[in-house]
Formats: structure tokens, sequence, C-alpha cells
């Protein structure tokens, strides 16, 4: 076991980072907000990250907190500018915000070490850190999927107006997603930062957005259920693809394609649907509710079906 | 329907207290006046209808009151209080619920996830984080539920409903939040008779119970036995108001309504 953890340590490091850069993704989008903006708060966590751990040799965990904070509030000031933007104009906007980024790291000349990046960011950052640290996002994001905060963001995706109407302040949920999907993103490029103690403007470009997005896509973008089955499968199919050769693009675009058009839901929703199916398989065939008022019988008074000790949770 | 008339004076002459009134409210979009110039006042314990043929004015009318438009004029008074600058999410809040003309509910929750949602402004921060451990279900939420008959259905999804079944789940989902007021936007649409009939005599018992409330719907029988008041509106005027058995009698309302419907017939 840990001759294996040790030989794949590069792979299981990758897996943990990814689904936090694709949480940064998946998070504003089960709100219902194309946004991107995790991406470049990625760049943000990487650079501040690695500017204070080797200029000032901070601890790990305030090197990419400062990052993280950092993040979540130019999450916000974003969230007030982008405001009045939504779906596709939103994911344009959020991707410049991110491009810019790269482009500042580029020519910030010796504070982000211009093209050629930073080097010698070495901290005491490790493996178990970075494990942990997934663990407990994870463990918060599943829990805000549960119960009424769940429901509520929901709604806010679903149907905004509605959602206004059962007394949700659908901009104050949507300022929220764009802070946690930055403090998200900061988290994955400083702890990826500090694990390889380089960062250049390369390793925080555009392949970025489109590693996160293939992940969320195929996997699912409802849950971060979603976000660790692409993060799974994205990070370990390069070494099982290995025999198919330069052809590994081809085979990630048609497994792309495949799950756009035919599963919406990615791998997560049809796993849930199948789920859901099995389910009624097992309920009895006959619904009397359901029954009386499609055939309109009347007799069953709305008011007596159900009593409020027959209410399932 | 003998009965409607004396209530409808009783109304007339009581002068109960309003809870929410409107002055002089006016909906335009571009040129055209969607709503123009409507007063109306919705009384403690009434049932106010609001009648009219298509494209009168009655959705946007209903979409102004909840401040899902702006008014392009006029005024909107909750308790006395103006509230036309207030955020609509607020409104829930202060006890406002509303349902659509067409249905919306959520396709991912069960009918009782959809109906929790109503519930859910009215829970604190130590009860919805309660909830992510222990799954209880509110009164509120098992009374709404016990109200519209929807118990042998909770864990179907709404693409599993009928028409009419997911139309009382949008109700259910409405009475959870509590409401002082209830807006119901053509809330049988798409229901056989038996269920009209169910859901006009649900709307009576809330009545009765102090719930105040404001209907827009095409079906005039329903109208009439269900209503306290009604205000006729055609293409954003008020045509007639007052006791429900007077206004369908007024010559303007016939012709606003049979006129069209004629015409339609004619058009065929």
């Amino acid at each position: 076991m840990s001759q294996w953890f040790v030989s794949h340590l590069i792979l299981i490091q990758g897996t943990f980072i990814s689904l936090l850069l694709a949480l940064s993704i998946q998070v504003p989008l089960r709100a219902g907000v194309f946004s991107f903006a995790g991406i470049g708060s990625y760049a943000l966590g990487a650079y501040t990250a690695a500017i204070l751990t080797i200029r000032l040799q901070v601890a790990p965990v305030i090197a990419i907190g400062a990052g993280v904070l950092l993040a979540a509030v130019v999450g916000y000031l974003l969230a007030l500018l982008v405001a009045r933007l939504s779906g596709l104009y939103l994911g344009m906007a959020t991707i410049a915000f991110a491009l810019f980024l790269g482009v500042a790291a580029t020519n910030g000349g010796e504070l982000t070490g211009g093209p050629t990046g930073l080097f010698g960011a070495i901290s005491t950052l490790t493996t178990a850190h970075v494990i942990a640290v997934t663990l407990v996002v994870v463990l918060l994001l599943a829990a805000g999927e549960r119960g009424a905060y769940g429901r509520r963001v929901d709604a806010v995706r679903e149907d905004p107006q509605l959602a206004v109407t059962l007394g949700i302040d659908v901009n104050r949920v949507r300022r929220r997603v764009f802070v946690v999907s930055g403090a998200l993103g900061a988290t994955a490029g400083g702890m990826y930062t500090l694990l390889r103690t380089t960062v250049s403007p390369e390793t925080i470009g555009f392949h970025l957005v489109v590693t996160a997005l293939t992940m969320i896509i195929v996997g699912g973008s409802l849950s971060w259920a979603g976000a660790a089955i692409g993060a799974l499968i994205f990070t370990w199919l390069p070494t099982v693809l290995q025999f198919v050769g330069e052809w590994q693009l081809l085979v990630y675009g048609l497994l792309v394609t495949a799950a756009a058009v035919y599963v919406p839901g990615g791998i997560l929703g049809l796993l849930q649907s199948g789920w859901r199916r099995y389910q009624r398989s097992r309920r009895p065939a006959v619904r009397p509710g359901a029954a009386a008022a499609a055939a309109g019988e009347h007799e069953a008074p709305l008011a007596t079906l159900g009593t409020p000790g027959e209410v399932r949770s | 329907m003998t009965t409607v008339e004396p209530r409808g004076g009783a109304t007339e002459a009581g002068g109960r207290a309003a809870v929410l009134r409107t002055e002089d409210v006016a909906v335009h979009f571009g040129g055209i006046k969607a709503v123009d110039g409507i007063d109306l006042a919705l009384e403690q314990g009434r049932i106010l209808g609001i009648l009219g043929p298509n494209g009168s004015g009655k959705s946007t009318l209903l979409a102004a009151i909840t401040r899902l438009v702006p008014l392009t004029r006029g005024r909107l008074l909750l308790d006395g209080e103006d509230y036309g600058r207030t955020p609509p999410s607020r409104l829930a809040h202060r006890g406002i619920a509303r349902t659509f003309q067409t249905v919306r509910l959520l396709p991912e929750l069960t009918v009782l996830g959809n109906i929790q949602l109503g519930a859910d402004l009215r829970r604190s921060r130590s009860e919805r984080l309660r909830e992510l451990v222990r799954r209880d279900v509110p009164a509120a939420v098992r009374e709404a539920v016990e109200r519209t008959g929807l118990g042998d259905l909770l864990d179907l999804f709404p693409g599993e409903l009928s028409y009419g079944t997911a139309r009382r789940v949008e109700i259910a989902r409405a009475l959870a939040s509590r409401p002082r007021v209830l807006m119901l936007d053509e809330p049988t649409a798409g229901m056989n008779q038996p269920e009209r009939l169910e859901v006009a005599g649900l709307l009576r018992r809330l009545r009765d119970e102090g719930l105040t409330q404001l209907l827009v719907e095409h079906d005039v029988q329903m109208m009439v036995d269900t209503c306290d008041r009604l205000l006729a509106m055609n293409q954003g005027l008020p045509i007639a108001e007052g006791a429900p058995a007077d206004v369908v009698r007024d010559p303007a309302v016939q012709e606003a309504y049979l006129g069209k419907r004629w015409n339609r017939a004619g058009d065929r």
C-alpha cells in the first residue's frame, strides 16, 4: 500500500488538487452561475503562496491562507462587477479575468519572475495536509448541498425569479458563490505551487479552464461528487491511456463530447437517475393520491389524504 | 351563489382593515400599458378575485404587487406602509406568498423538497444546521401537505406528477411559508372539475381561518363561488368592482368577456 502510495504520489496529489480546482467551477455552476473566476483565483493563490514563501519564508498555512483571503475578496469585488452578466457573457468575462492574471504574471517583473516564473518556494506542506484540507472542504460542501441550504441553491439555479418569491436573496447567493469559488481556486493554486515549489505563467494558463470544465462535464456539475468523479477520471486516465499514445487527446475529446451529448448530467446524473429508477421500481404500483387525482375521484377529499404522522422524510 | 351577495355587501359596508393596498398602480412596457391605474384593497381574511380576459393585465398586476416588475407609477402599501422599494425577496419574509400561472417546481427535488422550500425562509440558522444531521419536517410543511392531500406523493419527483397535482404542490409550497397574504395566479388551470372544486373548497377554508387572498382566475363560476369581492379588468384598466354576482352581471364585464369569446369563435 505505502509502496503504491509513494510510486503514485504525483497522481494522488494531482487528484486532490484537481478536485479543489474542479470544485471552484462546480460550486458556481451548481448555483447556475457560469463563472470561471475560480481559475483566476487559482493563479492568485499560486503566486501569493510562492511570493510569500520565497520572500518572507512564512509557514505554508499563512502563505496559502493569504492567497485564499485575497482571492475571496477579489471574488466578491468581481461578483459586484459582473452582477448584471449571466450565461455565456459571464463565462467570457471570467475567463478574461483568468487570462488577464496570466498576462500580469508574465509582465510582473521581479515580483512574479516574468515569463520564467518563480522557483524555490520550499515549504513543509505535505500530501497529508493536502488530503486533509480537501476532505474538510468536501465535507463542508456536501453539508451545503443538503437540507435548506441545498434546496435554496437549487432554486437559485433552476428558477431565480421563483427563488426571489420564496424569500431568497438571489444576488447575495451569487456573491457568496463567487467568494467560495475564489477561496477554493486559491487553495488549489497555493497548495499545488508549494508542493511543486515553483509557479510560472504556463502553469496558470487557459488549459486549467479546459481541465476543470472537462472534469465537471463528464463527472456532473450538480454535486461535489460529480467533480470528484471527474477529477479521478481525468487525473488517472493518462496512465490508463498510455497505450494509445498520441491519440490520447482524441479519446479525451470523444469522452467530453459523448458526455455533453448523451449524459448532460454527467456520470453522477446517470448514477442518480439509475438510483431513482431503482427506487421507483420498488414502490407499490398503485399510488392512491395520484390515481385519485388522475381519475378525478373527488370523493377522496384533499384534506383527508395523509395525516401528519404519515409524512415521510 | 345567493350567499355571496350579502357577504360582498358586508365587505363594502363593514370596511375591514386592508392588509394590502395598491394606489393607481401602472406598469407600462414601452408603449404597452399592461396595467394602467389599478386601486385595490385586500381586506383581512377575505378573498379578492381579479377577473379578466387573456392579456387584460391580471398577471402583470400580480407581478407588480409582488415587486417582480417595476411600477411605472402608483404606490404599494402593506399594513399602510409603502413597500414600493422593498426588494422582492423581503416580501416573502413579510408574509406574502404567491404561485405562478405555470408550474414552477424544481425538477431535482421531490414533492416534499419542493414544499419544504416554502418553509425554509421561516427556519432559523440553528434549525437549518440541525436539518443537516436530522431530517425533520417542520409542522408548517406537514400542515401544508395535509391540507393539499399530498401525503402519499411526497417521494415523487415533479416529472411524475399530473398537471393538476403539480399545481397542488405549488399551493402547498406557498402555504408552507405560513403566509399572511396568499396570491394565486390561475391555481386551477389545467385541473379537472373535481380538482377545481377541491381547490376552491381549500381556499374557502383558508379564508375562514383568516388567510387573506388574492385570486386570479378564468373560471367565472369558481370566482363567484369563492371570492368575497371581484375586480374585473380589461386592457390594463379596471372596468368593474364589487360583489361577485354584481360584477359578473356588469355590462362592461359581459362585453369584455363574452364579446371576446364570440369574436374568437367567429374567427374559426
